[in-house]
């Protein structure tokens, strides 16, 4: 145990949550970076508590897992008393909120797609191993230098499929957070981890929180505002969920006119997630089936992905070092020859 | 617990070889015969089983515990952590990962007090020696030999759905279970996937009830030999448990035990 605790030299500061403070270091073994997950002690009555349970639902669930798009949890080690635990990561370079909010990225319909595509597939996996991951928004979507996209936290993510089981539905961050959670929902299913990745696509298009609800009920508003009301016929049981609550009536509005770019066959991702009726949403498996998927233009390749201008300059750095170790080995006949136009 | 067997850490790194436990507990066995050995997890499985009932934890939490418990001694000498420790940091472990509401510390040591005195007082003149610090300390030992695996899988499910589809008969789907429980005190759940501990179960079941079903077992697509191996791992115990009187003969077994080091003084 305490020999872990040398072999991940610390480089920078990255972030801190609410449960842990995150870190770069650098795998003194392999010289791999790796993102190290302090998890925080917390008071004194959770420290009675031993090992964070958050940190443990990660532990148990991605243990069990091996995705590409999913993240991979390296090692876990634990840091002076016992139970102040770190978990160690795949390090990744960024997040989708920062390329959504950087404005000199320029998000094109083949970047959303290969975006969205990785989401979903990391989705499926998740879904077909009977995990909901419950916490699905912009920046627990990372993305790495090569621009492949893992999906990340997992201290909300539940085993799920036991018929009986209540869970709570004070998950997932309000503006990702489904009708049927707001409603109170205890039962529920793949249906919440749609709902987030339709209002992710949705802020894909839109750069801004498609929406940005400012209380659980402003937040309901909102959805209804574009959606429409529910109604029995529309959604059946919906008046029987625990808080349920009658709305203004307003019409839906139609989704072409949000988001005047889009293709229709975008508009059918969007309009196939966000669902008001949970058991009408789209699973993952007939998302990536649809035809949006399959159109022109095919998704960007993961390594041309736009990425922030402080990731890009370190890559280019990197580039030209290559080259040259290339061309000192002797071998510069290999490099490819030179357009000129 | 849902989830796919074939690709979990249950599956691809614990399921052990009976090569691998015999040379783990080399050791072990410089010390206790296999017969003593044993009779130590059975007091410790019952333990545990009676930490949890008095808890009122599920089965199913109380079977990771076990798991959790013989998990660690099959890698570890019984002289590393003991085993009076060890067995209320598995539940305590198992509870969290099942996601069973919250046993506070104070509320686990008070039970193992409790427990030690009412229940197993034959065993332990002195009453329950460790605090909340030992239980913490002790947990991330725990998590550290699992090797962070902790999903678990039972041969509770798949023995309701074999029982289903041989029709719904309860006196056997009780006496199967309780088969199944028993098992918990043998080494079936570190060697065999707990789909195949539930038919060997379910097959001792139908011969203590005289239940032919043979035609059913000989459609099944399983390796009968293992099948057969689990079934006797299962006869043994019975065996073993007609001659043997816990009360008389624990005290000297847990004397015998190989013991850690008495911790330096602080």
């Amino acid at each position: 145990m305490t020999n872990k605790l040398k072999r991940y030299e610390k480089i920078e500061f990255l972030g801190e949550g609410q449960f842990a403070t995150v870190y770069k270091a650098k795998d003194i073994e392999n010289g791999n970076i790796v993102a190290v997950k302090k998890i925080k002690a917390g008071s004194r009555i959770e420290v009675q508590d031993g090992i964070n349970r958050t940190a443990l639902r990660e532990i148990k669930i991605l243990q069990e897992l091996s995705h590409r798009n999913c993240i991979g949890l390296l090692d876990v080690f634990s840091q002076g008393s016992m139970s102040n635990v770190s978990l160690v990561f795949d390090f990744m370079d960024t997040d989708l909120e920062v390329i959504i909010k950087d404005n000199t990225i320029i998000l094109t319909v083949a970047n959303i797609k290969a975006y969205v595509l990785q989401t979903l597939q990391g989705l499926e996996y998740l879904h077909l191993n009977w995990i909901l991951h419950r916490d699905l928004k912009p920046n627990n979507l990372l993305v790495n230098s090569n621009g492949i996209l893992k999906i990340a936290d997992f201290g909300l993510a539940k085993l799920y499929g036991s018929p009986n089981r209540l869970n709570t539905h004070q998950v997932v961050t309000r503006w990702y957070r489904s009708p049927e959670l707001l409603f109170g929902a205890k039962q529920y299913g793949v249906c919440v981890d749609m709902w987030a990745v339709g209002c992710i696509l949705a802020e894909l298009l839109l750069r801004v929180p498609f929406l940005p609800g400012e209380s659980d009920l402003d937040q309901l508003t909102k959805i209804f505002q574009v959606f429409g009301n529910p109604t029995e016929d529309t959604w059946p049981g919906v008046k029987s969920l625990s808080d349920y609550v009658e709305f203004k009536p307003s019409a839906p509005v139609p989704l072409k006119n949000i988001f005047i770019a889009a293709g229709d066959d975008l508009l059918d991702v969007i309009g196939g997630l966000l669902v008001l009726n949970p058991l009408k949403r789209k699973n993952c498996t007939d998302t990536l089936k649809m035809l949006f998927f399959s159109n022109k233009p095919t998704p960007t390749v993961n390594s041309k992905l736009p990425l922030p201008q402080s990731i890009k300059s370190v890559k280019e750095l990197e580039k030209p070092s290559l080259k040259r170790k290339l061309l000192d080995s002797g071998e510069g006949g290999t490099l490819p020859k030179r357009l000129f136009f | 617990m849902a989830g796919n067997f074939w690709q979990s850490s249950h599956h691809q790194q614990w399921l052990l070889d009976k090569q691998d436990l015999i040379r783990e507990r080399q050791y072990d066995h410089s010390v206790l015969t296999e017969d003593e050995y044993q009779k130590i997890f059975i007091f410790f499985s019952s333990v545990i089983q009676q930490l949890g009932e008095q808890l009122k934890l599920r089965q199913q939490v109380i079977a990771t515990a076990t798991v959790y418990f013989k998990r660690f001694y099959a890698r570890n000498s019984l002289k590393c952590i003991d085993p009076l420790l060890l067995a209320p940091t598995s539940i305590f472990l198992a509870s969290k990962v099942e996601e069973f509401g919250v046993i506070s510390n104070s509320r686990l040591i008070s039970t193992c007090q409790t427990v030690i005195k009412n229940k197993f007082s034959y065993a332990y003149t002195q009453e329950f020696p460790y605090r909340t610090n030992h239980i913490l300390e002790c947990e991330f030992y725990l998590l550290e030999n699992l090797d962070c695996c902790l999903i678990v899988y039972q041969p509770y499910r798949p023995l309701l759905q074999l029982v289903q589809d041989l029709g719904h008969e309860d006196q056997l789907l009780t006496l199967a279970w309780k088969i199944v429980n028993d098992s918990l005190r043998t080494d079936v759940c570190l060697l065999y996937p707990p789909y195949q501990i539930a038919i060997g179960c379910l097959q001792v079941a139908c011969v203590i009830l005289q239940k032919d079903h043979k035609a059913w077992f000989a459609e099944l697509n399983v390796d009968i030999e293992r099948i057969q191996e689990i079934a006797r791992y299962i006869i043994n115990l019975y065996e073993l448990w007609k001659t043997y009187d816990e009360k008389k003969e624990i005290q000297g077994l847990l004397a015998k035990m190989p013991k850690p080091k008495p911790a330096p003084q602080r």
